[in-house]
């Protein structure tokens, strides 16, 4: 037999832990950006290995050998801290959601309150970064950030609650477990609630209605602006895995998550499951045209926030389970 | 064929800049990215930021004005960096080379590595150029 500890520690490293999660994270670069390419009518990707599969990795490996500039007016600290947690946030509240079976790595009561804090934590430290960089552009995208975290902020931990009053638990596993007890999604009990949480995560993710704080063709490359070599390579792959992160939480909460015990049953739910998120934020990414920040933040305080009260008061009223 | 410069062939990321040409040039290669060529393809995209680009894709020919600026850009692209000059303009400054606010081509100001032809270029040349420069990185 193999020792606990060691499998463990294979769980951690290899599945489903960061081995896995970083090669579904380029995965899924590569079907965001094909099915975009497919919706605006081009190829995208093509020669990278079998059907451009391989160009994240590729951009990837190019970022990490290129020069890395640091300006020499940045706070160098923060500059060089902001990139690490940018991807490590990300990937530690995967270690949240469950991926193989019914329970997550790190699983406990209230881990939904956790996610709720990184995910906060990651749009602020979006803002550090573009802070950090003491230019014009990063400066202008970091503070739009900040300012678009007020606007989705408040319904996106609204939505993501009302899973957890439904099923009377704060952790993301039991969510996910209940919805496999009682076979039964939480899009078909709260619709609203989905699809508020769905144009949330595009905002969180900054995918294209809501890219103002990137705004490639206002601000250069907003908060990014400085960065290079290294440290954007590990803000893409950071990205990237906040798509993964993305995918699956609208999996766990609403799609009933990898609902089966059996392990190959279950990543084969998820994949599917998360695949189909991914497509479902693409096509609404091909979808639209960028808003401009006040509108952006007025949409949300008067539309996006009733509708979510509205969701909540309707699963008090009992419609919600 | 190294990891490192499989990933530099693949995947080598433009930004563009006129220095004063009359934006047939620039047409051209927006056109190349479109939907009908789509350099996408060879993993080319095009970057708002200087600091995430590896080929600085120059059109027009250097005024005066814009000197000081070009040179700047150029210096604040990471290395390893390239630069494809697109059009006659760019090449030896054409029509303009003897106005008194023109230093005449790219290559006067900053080291040039792929000259496009053409006025303008077609779009079919565009990627005739960026797979000269692809096969001079996998060369060197």
């Amino acid at each position: 037999m193999v020792p606990e500890g060691v499998v463990a520690l294979l769980e951690i490293l290899l599945f489903p832990g960061f081995l896995f999660l970083i090669a579904l994270a380029f995965f899924y670069e590569w079907v965001d950006r094909k099915l975009l390419a497919k919706l605006q009518n081009r190829y995208g990707p093509l020669y990278t290995g079998p059907s451009g599969l391989l160009q994240p990795f590729a951009d990837f490996i190019k970022l990490l050998s290129k020069e890395d500039i640091t300006p020499k007016a940045a706070d160098k600290f923060m500059f060089s801290c902001a990139p690490l947690f940018l991807l490590s946030f990300p990937l530690l509240a995967l270690f949240l959601v469950p991926v193989a079976g019914l329970k997550a790595l790190i699983s406990f009561e209230g881990d939904l309150i956790f996610l709720m804090f990184l995910f906060t934590l990651i749009a602020v430290t979006v803002f550090i970064a573009g802070w950090s960089s003491v230019s014009r552009f990063s400066t202008v995208g970091g503070v739009r950030a900040a300012f678009q975290m007020l606007g989705y902020e408040i319904p996106m931990t609204l939505v993501m609650v009302g899973p957890a009053i439904a099923a009377r638990t704060l952790s993301i596993s039991q969510i996910v477990g209940w919805q496999t007890h009682n076979a039964a999604w939480f899009i078909w009990f709260q619709p609203i609630g989905f699809a508020i949480f769905v144009l949330c995560l595009l905002a969180e993710l900054e995918f294209i209605p809501f890219d103002i704080p990137e705004a490639a063709t206002e601000i250069v490359a907003g908060w990014s602006t400085e960065y290079s070599g290294r440290k954007l390579a590990l803000i893409r792959l950071g990205k990237d895995v906040e798509l993964v992160l993305a995918a699956s939480l609208i999996t766990s909460l609403f799609l009933g998550g990898p609902n089966s015990s059996l392990p190959i049953l279950a990543i084969g739910f998820f994949l599917l499951k998360t695949t189909l998120a991914v497509v479902l934020l693409t096509t609404l990414r091909a979808l639209f045209a960028r808003f401009r920040i006040d509108q952006m933040i007025a949409g949300a305080w008067k539309y996006v926030i009733p509708l979510a009260i509205l969701q909540m008061v309707l699963i008090q009223l009992g419609f919600g389970r | 064929m190294g990891l490192l410069k499989w990933g530099r062939t693949k995947s080598p990321w433009i930004i563009h800049f006129n220095t004063g040409g009359c934006n047939a040039c620039d047409i051209e290669v927006v056109a190349a990215l479109m939907p009908r060529y789509d350099i996408e393809r060879f993993g080319i995209i095009i970057r708002g930021s200087p600091r995430h680009a590896d080929v600085l894709v120059v059109t027009g020919p250097v005024t005066r004005q814009v000197k000081d600026r070009l040179v700047r850009i150029y210096e604040q692209v990471p290395e390893p960096k390239s630069v494809i000059a697109v059009g006659s303009c760019a090449i030896s400054g054409a029509p303009f080379a003897d106005c008194y606010n023109v230093y005449g081509g790219i290559d006067t100001v900053i080291p040039v590595d792929v000259y496009v032809p053409g006025c303008p270029p077609k779009p079919e040349a565009i990627i005739n150029g960026i797979v000269k420069l692809i096969e001079k990185l996998k060369a060197g």
